[in-house]
């Protein structure tokens, strides 16, 4: 009889194990969530979740009492990825666990990865600290650390997640719709993708193969999709008759980068300091407020042409706003199609005996059903409410 | 009566420090004498956060006598408890939506407000919105002409999350989606038009309380039929707003408390009109809907008036909510087709 704890339960992927793992014989699940908010797909079901704060040692110890495997599929800031996934380790190992699985995420091997990150032997770039990436590298080290010291773990590294509910594809409707992503020369780069049931399907054969050496284990759809097959997928929903607008590689690494870093400079950050910006807040409190004023009074005594040559000094000519020609664009979403690698899922069907259960196609169209059915874009109410999108 | 009117906050989880409390501190007519909740320390730990110190209790046995109101701002399956004591205890209650859990008990509260004399308000904070008192008018005075059909839909994946939990147990909230988020539209909608005569209702609860929900509404207005939907999600992200075909055009209002009347005139569907006050608006736009449920209330407490929303409008909105329950349909909810087993 297993036993296992779903951390983070009512996100996306957590919400999905559950579903295919509730009521599975010889098996029960402790579903584990943060807050109550998020947690509705659960409720309907009459499933009651356990609120748990990843934080609190006692409590994690407490929530995972009698647990023979838990799939820690938590997120939050980086207090909690981190401070969060220690205390569920600890916990874990006092309750000799058998089987630890946990998702990290392809963002270990940098935007953009490096070519090289086809397979996981792909050594991860430094990355900017604080990042997403970087929080979920950390963690990965925490989870090798850990089975090093015998807690049987799983690290499983999927790509951006579709199928029905998906957030990710939530995310691209709304840009499309909008006209805000624009598709990157011919659109024939890799788009990774995996179905959150195909995800499910790797995480429960996961469970039995803990080991005490975790590596990375890429779980991606079967297919070699590109972004033109996603895109296409998703304009049906979009009431979007026209294209969608292109942008060429070159341009699109121009927009990501943005203008040039400003060098630091001790000269540049003083007249900061005297900016208007900051004298403006400074006028709030009134001692601050009467100096300033002093001051004001003496360039004023100085005349117009040098009071003006002191705030062209200070802060330079007034500014002129030119709409770039990339402003419109959601760059986040739209600046994933340089990431150009195929991850390969060669280990998971290796090491775990993966098969993914549904195709892209059959994925797509799922989506598409649950989203036409919870906008009512089927039903005759959608001659009126599309007037609200 | 004291000069400020001396209210107790019944509650201290997240609508009452967020939206209860400092509606309260805003206002010069009230003083907030006690928060009463059943973990003090959290009671304690919110007057702090506001540098006030009202007596703290955890039973509200332990202020009648002292205060004037209270709001109640506690789990749907005990405003009707609560609001009886208090109401018989000569004490006007603010009760946030919905009334209570059911007709019955709604009921038992509009009895204890009739017994006792004293005001029984409920919270349906968007009755104070410009959009919705504005609109009111409009439609009483046949601005825009007859009414052909309406829409309304709200929608976010997750969100509210009392500390509690009580809004993922039905037993606690009442129900889902439909009792928590929809009450409020079907409260304006009564408003606006009174019960509808024909409801349809689908929902995809399991067992436990619906996270989606579509209600159907048939209107027969003398010899004019109208009807109108809607949508509701925990799940999902909608376009929050409502739209309104008439004889003269479409209006729309987006569902929030600043939100204007647009309006598209039929003869010119290439233009969209704001409607508002030529005088401005009823209240500060700078006062929250918040303040202005609490000064409403106040004022039906001192002048013996109506309050905007009372226990009989409030018992109203469960009916209808009693019947879109009584006629439900289960949603579809199977997206996958072929649909496969995922695990062995």
């Amino acid at each position: 009889m297993k036993r296992i704890a779903v951390v983070g339960a009512s996100g996306f992927v957590g919400n999905a194990v559950v579903d295919r793992m509730v009521g599975l014989p010889d098996c029960s699940i402790v579903p584990l969530i943060r807050s109550s908010g998020n947690a509705w797909r659960l409720a309907k079901k009459g499933i009651e979740p356990i609120v748990v704060d990843l934080l609190s040692p006692p409590a994690v110890k407490a929530a995972l009492a009698g647990c023979t495997h838990v799939i820690n599929c938590s997120r939050g800031d980086e207090k909690v990825m981190l401070a969060g996934l220690r205390n569920l380790l600890e916990a874990a190992a006092a309750v000799s666990v058998e089987g630890f699985v946990h998702l990290s995420s392809v963002s270990v091997y940098g935007d953009p990865p490096a070519a090289a990150s086809q397979s996981e032997d792909a050594v991860p770039p430094p990355l900017e600290k604080f990042s997403y990436g970087q929080t979920k590298l950390e963690q990965d080290t925490m989870i090798q650390k850990a089975a090093r010291k015998g807690l049987p773990s799983t690290i499983l590294c999927p790509p951006n997640i579709s199928g029905p509910y998906s957030p990710y594809l939530n995310g691209l409707v709304d840009s499309l719709r909008a006209g805000q992503f624009a598709l990157m020369d011919d659109a024939s780069g890799p788009c990774n993708l995996v179905d959150v049931d195909n995800l499910v399907a790797a995480i429960a054969l996961a469970l039995d193969h803990g080991v005490t050496d975790p590596k990375r284990i890429f779980v991606t759809d079967a297919e070699a999709t590109t972004w033109r097959d996603v895109i296409d997928g998703l304009m049906p929903l979009t009431g979007r008759t026209g294209g969608v607008p292109t942008i060429t590689r070159d341009a699109l690494r121009a927009a990501q980068s943005g203008p040039p870093a400003t060098a630091r400079s001790l000269f540049r950050s003083l007249k900061h300091l005297v900016s208007s910006d900051v004298r403006a807040a400074l006028r709030k409190d009134p001692l601050w407020a009467s100096a300033d004023g002093l001051i004001r009074k003496s360039a004023a005594a100085l005349g117009p042409g040098m009071e003006d040559r002191l705030r062209l000094s200070i802060e330079g000519p007034l500014p002129v706003h030119r709409t770039p020609s990339a402003g419109v664009l959601n760059l986040r979403l739209s600046a994933q199609q340089l990431r150009n690698v195929r991850h390969s899922s060669a280990r998971a069907v290796a090491e775990l005996g993966y098969r993914p259960i549904y195709t892209f196609a059959e994925s797509m169209e799922a989506y598409r059903n649950w989203y036409r059915t919870m906008h009512r874009m089927n039903g005759p109410e959608w001659n009126i409410l599309k007037g609200l999108y | 009566m004291q000069d400020q009117f001396r209210l107790a906050l019944i509650g201290a989880g997240m609508i009452t420090q967020g939206s209860h409390l400092p509606a309260a501190l805003e206002s010069r007519r009230i003083k907030v004498v006690a928060i009463i909740d059943p973990v003090a320390e959290r009671a304690r730990r919110l007057a702090t956060s506001y540098g006030i110190d009202p007596v703290i209790a955890q039973n509200i046995d332990d202020v009648f006598g002292t205060v004037d109101g209270a709001v109640i701002a506690t789990p749907n399956g005990s405003h009707k408890e609560l609001a009886v004591r208090c109401l018989d205890a000569g004490i006007s209650t603010l009760i946030e939506k919905p009334i209570a859990v059911s007709v019955e008990e709604g009921k038992a509260i509009c009895d204890a407000a009739a017994r006792s004399g004293r005001v029984a308000a409920v919270g349906y904070s968007t009755r104070f919105r410009e959009s919705t008192t504005l609109l009111k008018e409009l439609l009483d005075s046949g601005y825009f002409g007859k009414v052909k059909r309406f829409a309304h839909q709200f929608g976010t994946p997750g969100g509210w999350a009392p500390l509690s939990a009580y809004n993922l147990k039905r037993n606690s909230s009442g129900g889902g989606v439909l009792m928590i988020t929809a009450t409020h539209f079907l409260d304006r909608m009564l408003h606006f038009w009174g019960p509808p005569q024909d409801v349809e209702y689908e929902d995809d609860s399991e067992g436990g309380p619906e996270a989606n929900c579509i209600a159907r509404f048939g209107y027969r207005l003398g010899d004019h039929a109208f009807d109108g939907v809607a949508v509701y999600s925990k799940t999902c992200s909608l376009p929050g707003g409502m739209i309104i075909e008439t004889e003269r055009g479409q209006v729309k209002i987006a569902d929030n408390d600043d939100a204007q009347i647009a309006f598209i005139p039929n003869d010119r569907p290439g233009i969209e009109q704001v409607i508002r006050r030529a005088s401005g608006p009823l209240h500060d736009p700078s006062i929250s809907v918040f303040r202005l449920q609490l000064e409403d209330f106040v004022e039906a407490c001192i002048e013996g008036i109506k309050p905007m929303v009372n226990a009989n409008e409030g018992t109203e909105s469960m009916q209808l909510i009693e019947r879109l329950y009584g006629s439900r349909k289960p949603m579809a909810a199977d997206w996958r087709s072929p649909s496969r087993a995922v695990l062995q």
